[in-house]
């Protein structure tokens, strides 16, 4: 049987912080454009 | 199409064939060949990956849709930036740190020589067959406008794609996207300025009427799993969609493991999520434009000149009463739309405004009608399907741009198609090569021998895909039947690779929900065939996890064994 490779990621823990942070910054630039495509649409809706 | 505008054409297509010559050093061996020996830098590599996954169907399918029918389609993308973010930390640096050529001779060391050759199989079938429709579709345009054959035109960009490839491999490949990508960015910002200025009214005013119209629309909250574009399609359905693409298809995994670093593949995908919803919506946005200035403007009553011409020609009194009625049409929308701006300039709350609004909705449904009979009328006289969404955008370009910028518009289309179809014939020749070829019928050679084969396969692959293209129409049905099939799948192989990140998951658990995944997808697709292909992803994933985590794991699997 196969077992999964050992250079799996080192350190879990820091990983979880990594992803935490990342998710943070992609979703507040995401936010800040869905924001702006609902202004679009709510200021222009006739 | 002006001289310089071809100018401008032949130098784009000349020198993305002599980049990828000089590119052609480092590729000696077949790890430089299908993976740049790991070396680039993590914002080559994500250019690369939003130059592959932006084709020609974008810039001139997705501009379209803008225009007719707004900017709702984005909604589409709003679950890439989580998926990025999932693969970021969980496939990136499994596949990354395996030291693998493909994403499925990681299945191998995982699971099974069986799983990894399903998978592998389903993506050669799939990718294949897609490829020559990317071609296909800019082909197709190119010849109803400038009425080449469409071989000329597959050939076109066929030919200098499979040179590049074939030669430079994944260097040439990942480095050709860039520029590609920053042509396509520098075309569409072009087109959207050009649009800016030339739409007689404010920009203020010029996204009223769109608002009026509906175009400007792009949040719709219904649950509803027979609509693709839903917020709730988008964020759940896209999630996983975008997780199977970006993590288990070999055209898209190999872009990351070319990068230095399990960091630098993980960079290169987040430069997707910060920036694919923003230049999503621009393209759109362009598409919204176009529609404004054909408020102003007269439009074709038939994007597709071919059509136009034809249908002129075999029923010419029909064709001119409809002109003449369209012509009426249109006029009376141009009125509707001027007293829109006018009755928002005076004041936008008053019911003055939401009656201009609604009159416009009123001319354009009538504009609409027309137009439809003129569909049916060259529907009538080709025989062929007259739906003209993608010949909106490169007709407006080619009557309306000035000088030069039409020329950067095509040449951004050929790059679109060019760069998307490069990568996929490196990934089908590198699954070809290593999932097959090495794996099963000469596991021993030299690196020499390898690579030859593999710039081989990539060759075989690229002529393929040009005979599949130039032959598209006739192929229609094949293909859809390919891209449905297609569909049944995607899911399947996510929840795959979903499993082999649990450790007590087994090989057999992973093979058998793989096929029950497809299988339970295909009896939705033809039970319930509304239901929307993003949710297909949803359920083969769900499933393909489930069952493997009822099937015996790694230990009950070596006690049987045993």
């Amino acid at each position: 049987m196969a077992q999964p490779p050992a250079s799996v990621p080192p350190d879990p823990r820091a990983d979880a912080a990594r992803f935490r942070t990342t998710l943070a910054r992609v979703m507040a630039v995401q936010v800040v454009t869905l924001l702006l495509l609902w202004l679009l649409q709510r200021w222009y809706s006739v | 199409m002006h001289p310089l505008n071809w100018l401008i054409v032949v130098v784009y297509l000349a020198y993305v064939v002599y980049d990828g010559l000089r590119r052609s050093r480092g590729t000696q061996h077949l790890e430089g060949y299908f993976l740049a020996s790991r070396s680039l830098p993590w914002w080559a590599v994500g250019l690369s990956v939003m130059a592959t996954q932006l084709s020609a169907v974008t810039m001139i399918g997705t501009t379209g849709q803008g225009a007719t029918d707004g900017m709702r389609f984005v909604q589409f993308y709003f679950g890439l930036p989580l998926a990025m973010v999932i693969l970021g930390v969980t496939l990136v640096p499994f596949m990354h740190g395996a030291k693998v050529f493909t994403a499925y001779e990681y299945l191998e060391r995982r699971f099974d020589a069986k799983t990894r050759s399903l998978t592998a199989f389903l993506f050669l079938v799939s990718r294949g067959m897609s490829c020559g429709t990317i071609i296909a579709a800019p082909a197709v345009v190119f010849t109803a406008i400038f009425g080449w054959p469409l071989g000329w035109s597959v050939a076109l960009m066929g030919i200098p794609t499979i040179l590049y490839t074939v030669i430079g491999g994944v260097q040439a490949v990942t480095w050709a996207d860039v520029k590609q990508m920053v042509l396509i960015v520098v075309a569409v910002f072009a087109i959207f300025v050009v649009l800016v200025v030339r739409i007689p009214v404010p920009a203020d005013d010029a996204l009223a009427i769109a608002g009026a119209a509906g175009r400007l629309r792009v949040f719709d909250l219904s649950f509803n799993l027979t609509d693709t574009y839903t917020l709730w399609s988008g964020i759940i359905g896209g999630t996983f969609l975008m997780l199977s693409y970006f993590g288990t298809d070999q055209s898209q995994v190999q872009r990351y493991l070319t990068a230095k670093s399990v960091d630098e593949a993980r960079s290169s995908l987040l430069m997707s999520a910060y920036w694919k919803i923003p230049l999503q919506a621009l393209i759109l946005l362009v598409g919204v434009l176009v529609f404004v200035f054909y408020q102003f403007h007269e439009p074709p009553v038939l994007y597709n000149p071919a059509h136009e011409r034809r249908a002129r020609e075999a029923q010419p009194a029909q064709y001119q009463e409809i002109q003449a009625r369209y012509a009426t049409a249109v006029a009376d929308r141009q009125v509707a739309a001027r007293a829109l701006a006018d009755a928002r300039r005076a004041d936008a709350e008053s019911p003055n405004y939401a009656a201009a609004a609604t009159s416009l909705r009123q001319r354009e449904a009538a504009v609409t009608a027309v137009r439809g009979e003129a569909l049916a009328l060259a529907e009538r006289v080709t025989g062929e399907p007259s739906r003209d969404v993608n010949y909106i955008i490169p007709r407006f370009v080619l009557d309306q741009l000035p000088i030069g910028l039409a020329g950067l518009f095509v040449a951004g289309v050929m790059a679109a198609a060019m760069s998307s179809i490069a990568a996929e014939l490196n990934s089908l020749a590198s699954t070809t090569v290593i999932d097959f070829y090495r794996r099963w019928v000469r596991p021993e050679a030299t690196d020499a021998h390898f690579l030859g084969v593999s710039k081989l396969a990539t060759a075989v692959w690229g002529l393929f895909a040009c005979i599949v293209a130039t032959y598209a129409a006739s192929l229609g049905s094949l293909i859809e039947v390919v891209n449905r099939f297609g569909s049944f799948f995607y899911g399947s192989i996510l929840g795959v690779f979903l499993l082999a990140m649990i450790p007590r998951a087994g090989a057999l658990g992973a093979f058998v929900g793989l096929i029950t995944g497809m299988a339970t997808v295909a009896v939705v697709n033809f039970g319930a065939p509304s239901v929307s292909f993003l949710w297909h992803n949803v359920i083969g994933a769900v499933t393909v996890v489930v069952v493997g985590m009822l099937m015996p794991g790694p230990r009950r699997e070596a006690t049987a064994a045993r």
